[in-house]
């Protein structure tokens, strides 16, 4: 079985924006799902330039990003993804 | 070559304030510095105002461009003497250096400066000026060419006065106990930097005292000629894309160390030169992303709010309980004498975003800061790219 990976942004926008209290997830992901998600952290993720109006914090769920993210739509999109059984 | 200069100085015990003044500034464009150190008469505020009011003077003078010989005459002519005493009001020793090795060194009343070439004391030739209003001043002036590896150690008499009158060193420590030491000293540690040097003088003049507390200011300043430690930190995309390759390779080929500070400008480096980014840390250390790692760069961190706490430490001290990304940069940039920033002009638009909690300041305007303080209060050698 793949792993879901987890990446979030860690640049200057996105951690301003509320990336840094994202951190939680790290604490949340391994005891909710184990193994299954891995979290990492990225350097700029470039979505802030690429978007007229920010939407950070980004997040990326594998290869679907969210934007203005929190940690119950992060927690809500892994679900989605584990649901849907594409993992 | 690069010119390394430290003072380090302890203050006569009891009392507030030091007696002698340190003052020493680099000019970037022509490579020239110039140092000064006076030793104002008596102690505490009185001294220091003294002192100050000399060395300030002296270095005014020679930075507009009096030779220096003719400024210290007008000093040494000009100063007052004591009523009570008959001595000068101040003493002073002044040196104009540049990179090549070309040394001026005018003293008037501090004991004469250490000359150490190839770990022996050399005694250089001078020249004597006397006063034509004060009949016992005079001053001692030196032309010098100096090498790499060559220091200059000046001090004021509280250093070769130290222990003076306890029954061991009835004399004191005196020009010949220090070099003594700093012979040693050097001996042990060959590549010894000027603050270090400078310190283990002033802690040796107090070792000297039998209660180890300063009898008179105490200070000890040292120029030492070495091979420059270069850092180059890349911050901000370039302005034009198509030269991100040409400017990632010319970064990376550097021998000097390397620091990268802003993400977009670790992921285009990565991307021209193929080397990945690993960020090891999901979690912020001390209110600031961490730090990233790539191999072959000293260095990676986020950008602006790195820098602007970058700023921020070497302003006022680092007072935080963590040490974070601003700390490891501030230590990088402090363990360098010549630093050269490539500064990439490309705006990232998100960071104007008014709805942003805090405003981001601009780069450019972050680096100017960050250049003058580093230029001005640690005497680094500083040079600006703006790509």
């Amino acid at each position: 079985m793949n792993k879901v990976t987890l990446k979030i942004c860690m640049g200057t926008t996105c951690f301003v924006m509320g990336a840094s209290d994202l951190q939680e997830l790290t604490d949340i992901i391994p005891e909710k799902y184990g193994d299954k998600v891995e979290v990492v952290a990225s350097t700029c993720l470039d979505f802030c330039s690429s978007n007229t109006e920010s939407q950070a914090p980004y997040v990326m769920v594998d290869y679907d990003v969210i934007s203005k993210a929190t940690v119950e739509k992060v927690i809500d999109a892994i679900d989605r993804k584990l649901k849907n059984g594409q993992k | 070559m690069f010119i390394d200069v430290d003072c380090a100085q302890e203050k006569k015990y009891n009392q507030n304030t030091y007696g002698d003044y340190f003052l020493s500034k680099r000019y970037p464009d022509s490579g020239d510095l110039i140092a000064v150190l006076s030793d104002g008469l008596g102690s505490g505020i009185k001294a220091n105002i003294l002192a100050t009011m000399t060395a300030t003077m002296l270095l005014k003078f020679v930075e507009a461009g009096a030779d220096i010989k003719t400024a210290c005459e007008v000093i040494m002519n000009s100063l007052p003497v004591c009523q009570v005493r008959k001595i000068s009001y101040s003493t002073f020793s002044v040196a104009h250096c540049n990179e090549d090795g070309d040394v001026r060194i005018v003293e008037e009343g501090n004991p004469n400066f250490i000359y150490i070439s190839d770990g022996k004391v050399q005694e250089p030739e001078f020249t004597v000026i006397d006063s034509d209003t004060f009949k016992n001043r005079h001053m001692r002036v030196y032309k010098m060419k100096l090498n790499l590896g060559d220091r200059l150690i000046f001090c004021s008499d509280g250093v070769t006065q130290a222990g003076l009158g306890n029954p061991e060193l009835k004399l004191g420590l005196r020009r010949s106990g220090l070099i003594k030491f700093l012979l040693e000293k050097i001996r042990s540690n060959p590549e010894i930097s000027s603050n270090e040097l400078s310190r283990f003088a002033v802690r040796a003049a107090l070792n000297t005292e039998p209660d180890r507390k300063a009898k008179d200011d105490t200070s000890c300043c040292v120029i030492y000629y070495r091979k420059p430690r270069r850092a180059l930190i890349f911050t901000g995309p370039p302005y034009h894309q198509d030269k991100d390759n040409e400017y990632a390779n010319e970064f990376f080929k550097s021998t000097a160390k390397k620091a990268i500070c802003g993400g977009t400008t670790a992921n285009l480096i990565s991307r021209e030169l193929k080397i990945p980014v690993r960020c090891n840390n999901v979690r912020s250390v001390g209110k600031l992303p961490a730090v990233s790692e790539m191999d072959g760069i000293d260095l990676v961190t986020e950008g602006i709010l790195t820098l602007t706490k970058t700023v921020e430490y070497l302003e006022n001290g680092f007072n935080d309980k963590e040490k974070n990304a601003a700390y490891d940069l501030m230590q990088f940039l402090l363990s360098s004498d010549c630093i050269e920033f490539m500064v990439g002009a490309k705006l990232n638009q998100a960071h104007y975003d008014p709805n942003l909690p805090i405003e981001i300041e601009i780069r450019k305007n972050i680096i100017k800061k960050m250049a003058k303080i580093l230029e001005n209060k640690y005497i680094k050698k500083v040079v600006l790219r703006y790509i």
